[in-house]
């Protein structure tokens, strides 16, 4: 025996990327030992949520992701003093954080979604180098050193980034030698990403291989 | 006395003459006084290789005097030469870093003289000093933007003549002749290395050099290299 299911039963996904906040409708089917047999799920509602923008990661102190990330993972201490240097926006899908050959403002760190790298010829034709996930820090080399970005970033989905301001950045780094270390490390992981593409483009045929004319044999 | 490969060598880096030019080398003086104790002194002659591409990072190579030429090469013996380092640059560094195998194959081009460090010393002694830390970070982007210029002109080029004018116009601006009208360039490599720089042949730059020369854009003076025509080299670079 089945009964009618119930009307007010509501069911709450969330999705853990935090963009999305999903509300289903639906029904739970019992038996008559009141035992679930069965849910159906009758509407999904996507709803935009005005907390989802606080709920993003206001503080990386709570930041669900630190764990995982090698730049993120920093000291208690740290990571307090890089919450208060850094200033959060959330970007739409096809924003430009910086264009090749601009004075470096300083590094951002990307805390969601994608960013695309590429460069660019004089006659504007471009080329792409990579892209960017989650975690990584875009323009670092370039604020280090204060020559101008060395390449154009753009976002490829609606994303959050931590920026920094180049002068804070310096001092932080000073004061924190781990942290330094970390930088020093993924700007040597870029300098081989960087190598490996230079061995792509210039070392790869020009031509292509010819392709061999297969005679049919004589029978 | 003579030391070997008619070199001065330079013992002490506190008291290098040539320390406060340098990017890497200008630190303070406990940073120093702590990279003295991890350095070797070493001398090489001419066509020595410091380290292959693929060999497990050994240390870092602080070039103090001469030339090195940093190459890449594909698994059919085709080579392509990224840069001729100069004095204060240290070489094998994001290799050492990381970890990972060497990226680039260093030959000296003249007699050196280079301070090695073992890459366990220097990871030490990064730790230690933030300042070191920094200088690094700095040379590393710097790598990394040359890098990217190089992609920019091997990837996005579209002619041999292209990229060998605009080498030839970055070489005049290195040697601080980018102002001058008629700016002149001292070339200090084959046209065999020449064309290693730019992934051509060196049949392809032989005959470049002499159709420059035959439409009065360039002019050899024995190994000096006057630019007659700068604005057809421009126009050449941005075709």
């Amino acid at each position: 025996m089945v009964r009618h299911p119930t009307p007010d039963f509501v069911v709450c996904a969330w999705a853990r990327n935090c963009q999305k906040f999903w509300f289903c409708f639906g029904a739970l089917w019992r038996d008559s030992r009141c035992r679930v047999t069965r849910i159906t799920v009758s509407a999904r509602l996507k709803i935009y949520n005005p907390l989802m923008d606080r709920d993003t990661q206001p503080s990386c102190v709570h930041c669900a992701f630190r764990a995982e990330r090698p730049f993120c993972d920093m000291s208690p201490d740290a990571i307090r003093g890089f919450d208060e240097i850094k200033e959060l926006s959330v970007l739409g899908k096809g924003a430009l954080l910086f264009a090749e050959g601009a004075t470096p403002r300083g590094a951002y760190v990307l805390c969601e979604g994608r960013a695309k790298l590429s460069i660019c010829s004089e006659g504007g034709k471009p080329l792409m180098l990579r892209v960017a996930g989650p975690g990584e820090v875009l323009g670092l080399g370039a604020t280090l050193s204060g020559d101008a970005y060395e390449v154009t970033v753009e976002l490829l989905d609606k994303a959050q980034v931590a920026f920094v301001n180049r002068d804070d950045l310096l001092t932080f780094l000073r004061e924190n030698p781990t942290i330094c270390m970390e930088v020093v490390r993924r700007l040597s992981n870029d300098l081989h990403g960087a190598y490996e593409r230079v061995r792509a483009v210039g070392l790869s045929r020009a031509r292509r291989p010819r392709i061999r004319r297969v005679r049919p044999a004589a029978s | 006395m003579l030391s070997p490969y008619g070199l001065d060598i330079v013992e002490s880096c506190l008291t290098c003459k040539l320390r406060s030019e340098q990017i890497f080398c200008d630190l303070p003086e406990a940073a120093l006084q702590s990279f003295e104790q991890i350095k070797y002194a070493t001398a090489y002659p001419k066509g020595a290789i410091l380290f292959v591409e693929g060999q497990a990072p050994r240390g870092i190579f602080v070039l103090c005097k001469g030339r090195v030429k940093l190459s890449i090469c594909s698994t059919d013996g085709k080579t392509l030469i990224l840069k001729i380092a100069e004095a204060g640059e240290v070489l094998g560094l994001s290799a050492s870093v990381s970890g990972k195998p060497y990226e680039l194959t260093a030959e000296t081009i003249d007699p050196c003289q280079i301070n090695f460090v073992k890459r366990d010393d220097f990871l030490r002694f990064l730790k230690e000093h933030a300042d070191a830390c920094l200088r690094v970070a700095e040379q590393l982007s710097e790598k990394y933007n040359a890098a990217c210029r190089e992609i920019r002109s091997l990837g996005l080029s579209h002619s041999a003549a292209e990229k060998l004018a605009k080498l030839l116009l970055e070489w005049t601006v290195k040697n601080g002749e980018g102002a001058k009208q008629e700016p002149r360039i001292k070339l200090a490599l084959t046209h065999e290395e020449i064309a290693q720089m730019i992934g051509t042949s060196r049949e392809t730059v032989t005959r470049l050099f002499a159709e420059l020369k035959k439409r009065q854009i360039i002019q050899a003076k024995g190994s000096t290299l006057v630019i007659r025509n700068k604005s057809a080299l421009k126009a050449l670079a941005t075709a």
